[in-house]
């Protein structure tokens, strides 16, 4: 380990103002499950680390229409909450109790593929990220903050503080495909939301994780969507424009060519369960 | 590298410890306090092994500086083994042949123990889903979690029998 120097500030205003004193050589750290691996292992070698766990940062709650979660909520918080069911289920299928325990909301975001399971649900919820430093706030669409593979908006000098959550008023679908049941990597995530009018679908949001250097938005299979009755000729079209619109890689966990079918059968499957009269979905 | 000193509660006695910056709970644990119930299996927060209870939640020691944890209260394996005999966790482990090589024992008894702070009697999904960070390269994991089972019972049979001198009393 070569940490010369681990900061733990108390509030916000330190946090920010021990980032603008130390620059971009300072590591930024909230519940540590992605970063400690790295250090503990050598292949992360910083000399200054900021650790985010008491800096008042966490908190979930409740305001009108929306979910306001710190970005050091944990996961477990996640979970625990239930104004948004999506939200829950994301957190349900991410790692295992300890880590949900440790790992953030706010980690999540900065996690890369094939991680990433609650940032590909918040982006079908046109989640809202906040970033603060010394100069001030700006807020900006969870879309435009994932930009690469490791590479966010966020500046050397800004910390994620919050991230905003419209609550959904239409039953939402979440799945994750793994190759276990439970705490294991992500093959393909898919979330999907859609609103309706006259039983005709006129807005919907498709995510996927796993499938791409961030979790992505299938702009395409979305499109397709609209103004359909979401029956199964409107389903196949949007499961084959997100297969194909999408753009997996191989790892120790699956090859591209399967992660990409997997993709297209699964956004299919999200799909027929917000089909009007699926189980379970009221409407 | 400016050393601190770090307090925290293990097992209900305060200890105080010089750590480097960012040393692992892990590592004050094993190695300055030489409780080596918790094991060091990956350090990449991978095999559940190094599992403690911080203020009675899991977590993995070997991702949480110490200094994280300064005044809060730790429990390891050490803390919840009686002076004599055996937890009704670990006698359940045992009992059920739920331990072979035993060292995944420490983490998944941790998190039984907190489990079953949480929900008396847990369903087999329950203990599953709880126990899915905790690899276990012997046992199969269906002994584990028979021994869970039986380690509800035992602590539900011991409520019982205590509730049901005092109705014998009352009689
Ligand atoms: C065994 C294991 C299993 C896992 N399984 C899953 C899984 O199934 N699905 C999944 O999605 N993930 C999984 N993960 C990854 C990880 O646990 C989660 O992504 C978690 O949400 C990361 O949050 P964290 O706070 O621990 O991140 P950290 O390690 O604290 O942060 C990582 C990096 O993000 C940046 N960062 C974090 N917070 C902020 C902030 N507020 N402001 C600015 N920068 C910040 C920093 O650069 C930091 O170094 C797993 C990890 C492990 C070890
Ligand atoms: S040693 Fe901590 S999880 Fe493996
Ligand atoms: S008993 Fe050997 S790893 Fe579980």
């Amino acid at each position: 380990m070569t940490v010369r120097t681990y900061l733990l500030p108390r509030s916000r205003p330190e946090a920010l103002g021990l980032l603008d004193e130390h620059g971009p050589e300072l590591l930024v750290m909230a519940g540590g499950t992605v970063a400690m691996p790295l250090i503990n292992e050598g292949i992360s070698l910083p000399e200054a680390v900021m650790g985010l766990r008491l800096a008042g940062l966490g908190g979930l709650e409740r305001a009108g229409d929306e979910l306001r979660i710190g970005a050091t909520a944990t996961l477990t918080q996640l979970l625990d909450q239930d104004a948004v069911p999506m939200l829950r289920e994301a957190a349900r299928n991410t790692a295992s109790w300890s880590i949900r325990n440790m790992g953030t909301v706010g980690g999540n975001l900065f996690t890369p593929p094939p991680g990433g399971d609650v940032a590909v649900a918040l982006l079908a919820l046109d989640a809202r990220v906040t970033l603060a430093s010394t100069r001030g706030e700006r807020v900006l669409p969870l879309a435009d903050f994932l930009t690469g593979f490791m590479s966010t908006e966020l500046a050397a000098d800004e910390l994620l503080v919050e991230i905003s959550v419209p609550i959904p008023g239409e039953p939402t679908a979440y799945l994750k495909l793994g190759r276990k049941h439970a705490s294991t990597p992500s093959v393909v995530t898919v979330a999907a939301r859609l609103e309706w009018r006259g039983g005709r679908v006129t807005d919907a949001r498709i995510a996927l994780g796993a499938v791409g250097p961030h979790p992505i938005r299938a702009r395409e299979a979305e499109q397709l969507l609209v103004g359909t009755r979401l029956d199964a000729d409107a389903i196949a079209a949007a499961a084959v424009a997100a297969a194909q619109g999408c753009e997996p890689f191989t790892d120790g966990i699956a090859t591209d060519w399967y992660r990409r079918r997997m993709a297209g059968l699964f956004v299919g499957r999200a799909l027929e369960q917000l089909t009007p009269g699926a189980a379970g979905e009221g409407r | 590298m400016a050393s601190r000193i770090v307090t925290f509660d293990l097992g209900g006695r305060e200890v105080e410890v010089m750590v480097r910056p960012m040393t692992t709970l892990q590592s004050v644990l094993r190695n300055q306090l030489g409780f080596t119930a918790t094991k060091d299996g990956c350090r990449q927060g991978g095999c559940g092994s190094c599992t403690v209870l911080v203020n009675g939640q899991p977590m993995l020691s070997c991702l949480l500086p110490v200094e994280d944890v300064a005044g809060q209260r730790v429990t390891t394996l050490e803390s919840i083994t009686p002076a004599e005999g055996l937890h009704p966790i670990q006698q359940a482990f045992l009992d059920a042949h739920a331990s072979q090589c035993g060292y995944c024992t420490p983490g998944m008894v941790m998190v039984s123990k907190a489990l079953l702070d949480h929900d008396p009697a847990p369903t087999d999904d329950a203990i599953r889903h709880a126990l899915t960070g905790n690899i276990c390269r012997c046992t199969g994991y269906r002994p584990i979690v028979t021994a869970v089972h039986s380690a509800a019972e035992a602590v539900h049979d011991a409520a019982d029998a205590m509730r049901g001198s005092a109705g014998e009393r009352a009689r």
